[in-house]
């Protein structure tokens, strides 16, 4: 499958500002599984000097310094990629047969086991995901019996997030701590994955935060407007043995070609789109625009 | 024996005495010359380094509040910590082993992770410490990304050798304490220690300046001393060694980034730097990649780095060596890396995050301390034998939760020092921090340290901030090369004010000293001539007339922008009866915008700021500025009279502390931006006065008055009558104020003065630059006036409307030259 994808970031500020540093991520990764076609930034006002570096998840990253005077950035990503399904569903295949249980694997965690050392960066808490509370464990272990398939337990996590949690746009931002998402049980999609990254961790396993687009598709009949996407999160589980797993709580399933990713870290931190440090007074609003759709061939 | 008959340590190791009580060899000089000198001269001897030490400004900064930090003087106590010789060269080898070991961890961590990926180390000790700096994975293979400053806690165990307690790795402190120690223990050992030899420090100075040399290329002047600034614990420090080291002392808004190399903003413009010798923590250092709500650090450092056009003592990543987590794997890591055994043993440490361990430290847990492995985020150290059965529940809970964060050490007691206080010798417990430095591919470790205390006698913690003492430690014997008597060390204090290197920051606070002084004496005297008003001070025969005084309040609030002030007219009943209310809280209400108070903490800003180029002398009278403000202006209810005596004291100390400012510095280093920005000032006050009492049509009687009122605010009555011999009038008085060209404080005399002083700066060119045109325009301004002209009125005005005019017209014109002035200056992004 092929997509077409434009994404969109751009900043507001409130009074003139003449210096910034800003880093962009808009770059999609390049993985077995996805290849990168295509790709082209377009910045407003022009960059003084830029610098390009991969950081050690693997995202690319794009370090832009703006020295003439501006009230607005505009970054814009224009990325053609290419999903391979037939190597995605055998990763699948694979990774649900060499899948272990729950116990096997966090006593396999607990231990040197040289396949699982990158693993563990993911397994502690980071600046945006503490562990949850008891009651998030509890919630959590429902699912993830000591006997149990870790795969099959993920797979139910996920499944049971999508029909306790309600989609609810407006309700949090990124900071919205995830026992408010977890009391609440409403959110949007960065927060149910924030929130699983949260519990899987709690209770031992590492967990991926990653970002990225899904395909959306207009009500029948009717022209899909252009910009209508926004940016998709959803997680990684870490079953050692078999490898990362991604599951999608806000659409009850596992990624395959409907997917695209832009990078993955241990939170949004990690790979946010565009962050930056001007020298000004007042505040910026961000806006986001993004559309993904099939190329035509 | 005297002194020494009441010592009786408790722990089971002394420095001092042996187990049968006989003096080690090392202390016999000591001891005797201790018992020679007696109890008299050795409190003698106290008070002089007591005032050695607050003569030379050395304090701890302790906070308690964000608002207020207080100096904590540094102590130091007479008797030193005394090390042999041949013993010291042992210790030295053990912490050359560890800085090596330490250097060979960190570039592979930041690397190939050799000691992760050979189950050497754990790889939750690593990735479960923050001080892991995602943002330098990869930069261990860089050639300048190295540990090349080092501190160790040590302190003598039970077994009579020296235990590592602690590592400190991202930016050690002490350094800059234990010179200092050492200069004043140099003032009083010659009296009571006058036979004894020890090694001296400056050979460690001497090394240090190669190092940065050879960082920069040959070119030491591209290295800066980056701090968080004067609010810092240990700011005192970071401006002592930055003189010893003679580099200049910045703050992140100093620098910037651009063509990924790091720039210094000095008032000539951008200047390249290539080291940095940061005491800024690691995640501080850049917003942009690491903590974005950092103020202290320079977005784009990490880019700097990864660019190969910075390096850094010690590089971004090192605080992943503060790491207690790493202690029960140095053997490993010694065999692993040099192929031989730790020199200097640890306390027995274990890592909870093995399930063996953590049911050994549980079992055991009566007989530990448990602590964090990262200690930059908690502290806390839990005793395991003085827990309550509750905390201990919780420990186990919080153990066995994240096992990998803890650690469990065995208590130790450590060695005793006798320490001098309140006229008699007791044992307190000591670490000494030592330091190493790189030098080829090796470590240099200096000849001293800086010994730490104990606060009470049986205090088993110590610390800096919870207020200990320090002691000098002495190495005996001569040093092994000669030390050219040039480079011995001597305390020169060495701030870069030179006009064309100083650092922008400087400068602008200098500015702004200039101003925020201006405004705090003209405030003062004003307040003070309303109050004197009020209270018919003048006692003229006639009572002061109500409307002049209502003048005078509202040229209070125009000029201290405190709106509405007098002039709200929902409360003007109120206001005209009491008027003291308002003046009291325009004097002494902090929160209140263009109150005096808020005045004197934007001052005080400044002054902190500059503490290291103004003399100790102004440091000291500021000290006592802000304490007897801060107890007036908490005070409630005095009386009007106390309230003007307060007023005049304070303005008496304004007045001395800005003519030790004039003292500090020359005009051609940094002293002409205080004075370009104290005249601005005074001509934008000055203009805001006039407008409110020359402006109006007034009767004779308040006409003078007011006119009186004028002139005493700026103390310029007795000189208006000098020069005019007559008596006031409006039109001699604008004459005086305004257009006067010999009176210094006239708007005349300012503006071509400010002329002149441009010229005197860096970036001043032939052709006029954008501030010195705006005061050009207002020098044409001032000469096309024609003073008859400005006091014609129409009966129905009441208000000389052509004079207020051009009052409007100067003071913006005053308004824009100090911001065309700063935007020439103290912003750089344009170049």
């Amino acid at each position: 499958m092929i997509y077409d994808l434009y994404h969109k970031t751009e900043f507001n500020y409130q009074s003139n500002v003449s210096f910034s540093h800003n880093i962009a991520r808009l770059k999609p990764k390049v993985t077995p599984y996805q290849k990168l076609l295509e790709f082209e930034m377009k910045i407003t006002p022009e960059v003084y000097e830029s610098y390009a570096f991969t950081d050690m998840f693997g995202n690319n990253n794009t370090h832009m310094l703006i020295r003439e005077p501006h009230q607005s950035l505009c970054v814009i990503g224009k990325s053609k990629v290419e999903i391979f399904l037939e190597l995605i569903e055998e990763y699948l295949h694979t990774a649900r047969s060499n899948s272990i249980t729950y116990e096997s694997a966090l006593k396999r965690l607990s231990h040197f086991h040289s396949s699982d050392l990158y693993a563990k960066p993911y397994l502690f808490e980071s600046d945006l995901i503490p562990y949850g509370s008891q009651k998030i464990k509890t919630y959590a272990l429902e699912s993830f019996h000591k006997n149990r398939d870790l795969f099959e337990a993920t797979h139910e996590f996920m499944e049971r997030i999508f029909h306790d949690f309600k989609f609810v746009s407006g309700f949090s931002d990124i900071t919205t701590p995830v026992e408010e998402i977890f009391e609440a049980k409403k959110g949007v999609c960065q927060d149910f994955a924030q929130f699983a990254i949260s519990a899987l961790r709690s209770i031992g396993l590492p967990a991926k935060y990653m970002s990225g687009y899904i395909e959306t598709l207009p009500p029948e009949g009717e022209e899909k407007l252009f910009g209508a996407d926004a940016s998709h999160a959803w997680f990684a589980v870490y079953i050692p043995n078999a490898g990362w797993v991604e599951f999608d709580p806000t659409n009850n399933m596992i990624p395959k070609d409907q997917h695209i990713l832009l990078g993955s870290g241990r939170d949004y931190n990690d790979i946010s789109p565009l962050k930056g440090v001007v020298f000004s007074s007042g505040g910026s609003q961000l806006s986001v625009m993004v559309d993904v759709r099939k190329a035509k061939v | 024996m005297q002194i020494f008959e009441g010592y009786v340590s408790e722990s089971s190791f002394d420095e001092v005495y042996d187990n049968e009580k006989h003096i080690r060899a090392c202390w016999k000089d000591i001891v005797s010359d201790i018992e020679n000198a007696g109890l008299e001269l050795l409190k003698e001897k106290q008070a002089e380094i007591d005032w050695h030490l607050k003569e030379s400004g050395v304090t701890y900064n302790i906070y308690n509040n964000y608002d207020k930090p207080t100096n904590r003087s540094w102590s130091l106590d007479p008797i030193p910590f005394v090390i042999d010789g041949k013993e010291w060269e042992k210790t030295k080898k053990g912490l050359q082993q560890r800085a090596k070991l330490f250097n060979l961890i960190l570039k592979d961590l930041y690397s190939e992770q050799k000691l992760i990926k050979e189950n050497i180390v754990p790889a939750e000790v690593i990735f479960g410490h923050k001080g892991f700096v995602t943002e330098v994975f990869d930069f261990g293979y860089k050639e300048d990304f190295n540990l090349y400053f080092y501190a160790t806690d040590i302190a003598r165990g039970p077994d009579g050798k020296m235990w590592v307690i602690n590592d400190k790795t991202q930016a050690p402190s002490g350094l800059g304490y234990a010179i200092e120690n050492r200069l004043t223990m140099n003032v009083v050992a010659n009296e009571l220690y006058p036979h004894i030899s020890i090694k001296k420090l400056s050979a460690f100075i001497e090394e240090y300046k190669a190092l940065l040399k050879e960082l920069t290329g040959g070119d030491s002047s591209k290295a800066v001393l980056l701090t968080p600034g004067p609010y810092n614990e240990t700011y005192f420090e970071h401006a002592y060694l930055s003189s010893f080291l003679e580099i200049p002392l910045v703050q992140g808004q100093d620098l910037l980034t651009k063509n990924g190399a790091v720039w210094l903003k000095s008032l000539s413009g951008l200047k390249r730097v290539t080291t940095l010798l940061r005491r800024v923590d690691d995640r501080f250092c850049d917003p942009l990649e690491l903590r974005n709500d950092s103020r202290l650090g320079v977005a784009g450092i990490v880019e700097a780095m990864r660019e190969n056009n910075l390096n850094m003592i010690n590089p971004i990543g090192s605080a992943i060596l503060e790491n207690i987590g790493l202690n029960p794997f140095m053997k490993k890591i010694a065999q692993y890396f040099l192929k031989e055994d730790l020199i200097l043993p640890q306390i027995a440490t274990w890592w909870c995050g093995q399930k063996k361990e953590l049911d050994f430290v549980i079992k055991n847990l009566n007989k530990l301390v448990i602590k964090k492995i990262d200690r930059s985020e908690n502290i806390k150290v839990y005793f395991g034998k003085s827990l309550s059965f509750d905390e201990r529940e919780n420990l186990i809970e919080l153990l066995r939760q994240s096992p990998y964060k803890y650690v469990a050490q065995e208590e130790i007691d450590f060695s005793t020092v006798p320490y001098y206080e309140n006229g008699k010798i007791e044992p307190r417990n000591a670490v000494i921090r030592t330091y190493s430095l790189r030098k080829n591919s090796d470590y240099s470790v200096m000849n001293g340290g800086l010994v730490r205390m104990s606060a009470t006698k049986d205090g088993l913690m110590v610390s800096s901030k919870n207020g200990g003492i320090s002691k000098d430690l002495w190495i005996l014997g001569e040093d092994n090369i000669a030390i050219n008597p040039i480079n011995t060390l001597k305390y020169t204090p060495y701030v870069e004010t030179s006009i064309h290197k100083i650092s922008t920051l400087k400068a602008e606070n200098l500015f702004w000293l200039g101003r925020y002084l201006s405004r705090s004496i003209s405030t003062t005297r004003l307040i003070l001539h309303v109050i004197k008003q009020i209270t018919n001070f003048y006692r003229y025969e006639i009572v002061t007339s109500k409307e002049s005084q209502i003048i005078l309040q509202n040229a209070l609030t125009h000029m201290t922008m405190t709106y509405p002030g007098f002039m709200d007219t929902k409360n003007k009943k109120n206001l005209d009866v009491f008027p003291m209310i308002e003046i009291t809280s325009v004097i002494k209400e902090t929160y209140r915008s263009g109150s005096l108070s808020s005045t004197i903490s934007m001052l005080s800003n400044s002054n902190m700021s500059l503490k290291d180029i103004l003399t100790i002398e102004s440091s000291k009278l500021f000290e006592k500025i802000q304490t007897e403000w801060h107890v007036f202006s908490s005070r409630k209810g005095d009386s009007t009279l106390v309230v003007a005596n307060e007023l005049d004291t304070f303005l008496i100390y304004l007045m001395a502390y800005k003519e030790l400012v004039h003292e500090s510095i020359f005009k051609e280093q940094g002293l002409i931006l205080y004075d370009i920005g104290y005249k601005i000032e005074d001509a934008l006050l000055l203009t805001s006065k006039a407008r409110s009492m020359l402006c109006l049509k007034l009767d004779k009687s308040i006409g003078y008055d007011v006119l009186e009122g004028m002139l005493n605010s700026i103390e310029s009555f007795n000189a208006y009558r000098a020069h005019y011999k007559s008596s006031l009038n409006l039109k001699n008085v604008v004459d005086f104020l305004i257009l006067n060209p010999q009176f210094p404080k006239s708007l005349m005399y300012i503006t071509q003065n400010l002329l002149k002083e441009f010229k005197l700066l860096p970036k001043a060119k032939t052709t006029s630059t954008s501030y010195e045109k705006v005061m050009l325009k207002a020098e044409v301004l001032l000469k096309s006036i024609k003073i008859e002209e400005l006091i014609q009125i129409t009966e129905e005005e009441g208000v000389y409307v052509e004079l207020d005019k051009i009052l409007s017209q100067i003071s913006d014109l005053f308004l824009e030259c100090s911001n065309e002035f700063s935007n020439t200056y103290f912003s750089h992004y344009d170049e």
